[in-house]
């Protein structure tokens, strides 16, 4: 295996993760709560070191980064309100943006049809980051985007079958 | 650009350096269109001049800017850096020209010279005409080898004695305006095109007058562009844009499985559908690799909408998935929630599902949920490794990975609710 494939990069640094996740000691194991709690975290240090083992630096990952600080930010901090202002003026920015594109992309993409148009700002939501890419971008970083998923995917489902046996 | 008429007057046949560098362009841009030779040794003259001038129109504008490298190779012609400019149409004269029969491909000298101006108005664009054929005649007199160069030089002359250098400019300049739109439409020149040449060369001097002032600025816009495209650069830039699209949709086609390659916007939604399973599959893998405690109860908070559309079918109950707020004993809440979310599923049920994500909450159907309180009176004292085995005892299968189990239990919901029919599900997802 190839040690400095994305593969081997996103396994060592989410089971180092891992492994801190399950270093602390709650104080009910079993609770609902904690339950949630844990996957919450496994799954941001899933998201946080698949972002980090990306060698090109794309706009997703960058996307991803900002969300999950914004959010631990978010519950831990006391002053939340101008976080969520920075964030809403982002949003807002974004959102004008996206317009602004959806403009220009119709009046000068005729050869792409309304109807994909259309379909592309469901992708914009799906991808982190995608709101604010022109299509031919979003594109992009849809590929290179599944292509980190389906790493991830194969090497947390590898992770769950050792250590289920 | 206008020094550069004067310096060519100035310098003849050694051309400084500063002149070098577009003719070493022109010089490898020469090379790379000789590298479709076209000749037809049986032609006629007629022919000659489509074939000269058609892979002149095969290339565009951006095919002959970008190569700004020095010249690959100087096979073509005498070593003589003096001598590139001519070497280049030398060079695609002999192409072009009929094997041995110098003499009789180029029959009269005024095709000769509308061939030199299309070719000259390719490679020069914007540049004066004046001190051009004075450079070529003086060149191609000045003994280089090539029999064609001779003849270039020669029959570049005749009209060069026909009327001096105004007629010269505008001969050029009416041939420039008359041709473009001939080129501009057709790829590769089919006898009737050239008739069309015949014709616009006779009305040169007429249409020169005219439009003389306005074409030296024209042609440096113009872009040879293929058969049936229009060259205005918005629609090339249009054109670009799509086959960019187009080829980062066939890079995810690849990635993605299933993939039908019909139709752009089934396969968008292929995608889509793709993504969202994948980020699901994480959101599930990431559940169950909880080391120990049920991975039961902190069910799949997000499912598809067609998967919610079954729970509603199957009598949808609401199952309460704890989101930090450990009060589960409020009814009254529990009642409200439910009203809303029927409210909810009635318009569209994927916002009644997110409606519940955001309180934390999922849909199942009952079945499941029954057998989901089941294993977890069970898994409420768990020991370590074994808190996912009561549930796939009460499945009634056995999955060989805890993955595996909570994928069956979400297949399952979004299926027919049959725990049995969902195994192959399972498998099938898990195990592509």
């Amino acid at each position: 295996m190839n040690p400095s494939s994305l593969k081997s990069r996103f396994a060592t640094r989410f089971l180092r993760a891992l492994t801190q996740i399950h270093a602390r000691k709650p104080i009910c194991p079993s609770s609902p709560t904690e339950i949630f709690r844990r996957y919450r975290r496994i799954k941001a240090a899933a998201d946080k070191s698949m972002a980090y083992s990306v060698r090109s630096r794309r706009t997703w990952t960058g996307a991803v980064l900002w969300k999950l600080r914004s959010r631990s930010c978010g519950r831990r901090s006391v002053k939340t309100s101008t976080l969520v202002k920075s964030q809403q003026a982002i949003e807002k920015k974004t959102r004008h943006e996206k317009q602004n594109k959806n403009t220009t992309t119709t009046t000068g993409g005729h050869g792409v049809g309304f109807g994909v148009e259309a379909t592309a700002s469901e992708l914009r939501e799906l991808v982190p980051g995608g709101e604010a890419m022109d299509y031919c971008n979003l594109l992009d970083e849809t590929a290179h985007y599944i292509k980190c998923l389906t790493t991830q995917v194969k090497v947390m489902k590898k992770i769950a079958d050792f250590y289920s046996l | 650009m206008q020094p550069c008429s004067r310096e060519m007057q100035a310098m003849n046949p050694l051309l400084n350096p500063a002149q070098q560098l577009p003719l070493q362009d022109l010089q490898s841009t020469a090379h790379q269109q000789i590298q479709n030779p076209h000749f037809d040794p049986t032609a006629s003259h007629d022919d000659f001049l489509e074939q000269m001038l058609s892979p002149l129109s095969s290339c565009s504008w951006s095919d002959l800017k970008s190569p700004w490298d020095p010249p690959k190779s100087d096979e073509t012609g005498p070593p003589n850096v003096g001598f590139h400019y001519d070497e280049v149409l030398a060079s695609k004269l002999r192409q072009h020209q009929i094997n041995g029969g110098d003499g009789g491909g180029v029959s009269s000298p005024a095709t000769a010279a509308i061939k030199m101006m299309a070719q000259q108005q390719m490679m020069l664009p914007g540049r004066g005409v004046a001190g051009m054929p004075l450079s070529l005649g003086s060149s191609g007199a000045a003994g280089s080898h090539h029999q064609n160069d001779i003849i270039y030089g020669s029959s570049f002359k005749s009209p060069n004695q026909q009327g001096g250098e105004g007629s010269m400019q505008s001969l050029y300049n009416g041939f420039s305006d008359g041709s473009l739109p001939g080129t501009n439409q057709t790829q590769h020149f089919q006898h009737p095109q050239a008739p069309n040449f015949g014709a616009t060369a006779g009305t040169v001097m007429n249409q020169s007058q005219a439009s003389g002032s306005m074409t030296p600025a024209q042609p440096k816009q113009r872009v040879r562009a293929r058969r049936g495209q229009a060259t205005d650069p918005h629609s090339i830039a249009e054109r670009l844009r799509r086959e960019r699209i187009a080829e980062r949709m066939k890079a995810l086609q690849e990635l993605v499985p299933n993939a039908n390659k019909t139709d752009k916007a089934s396969m968008l939604d292929e995608i889509i559908d793709y993504v969202k399973f994948l980020q699901l599959q994480v959101k599930v893998l990431s559940m169950s690799r909880l080391g120990g405690a049920a991975a039961v109860a902190p069910l799949v908070a997000e499912m598809p909408s067609e998967g919610g559309g079954d729970c509603a079918n199957g009598g949808g109950s609401i199952h309460r998935n704890s989101n930090g707020n450990q009060t589960s004993a409020d009814n009254d809440s529990v009642t409200v929630t439910e009203h809303q979310v029927a409210k909810l599923m009635e318009e569209d049920v994927g916002s009644a599902m997110q409606y519940l994500q955001g309180k934390g909450l999922c849909l199942m159907p009952i079945s499941l949920a029954t057998a989901i309180s089941t294993a977890t009176c069970h898994s409420r004292n768990p020991n370590k490794g074994g808190g996912s085995h009561p549930l796939l005892q009460s499945n009634g299968e056995g999955p060989s990975s805890p993955s595996m189990s909570v994928l069956s239990v979400q297949s399952a919901t979004r299926g027919n609710g049959g725990l049995d029919g969902s195994v192959k599900d399972a498998a099938s997802v898990s195990k592509p």
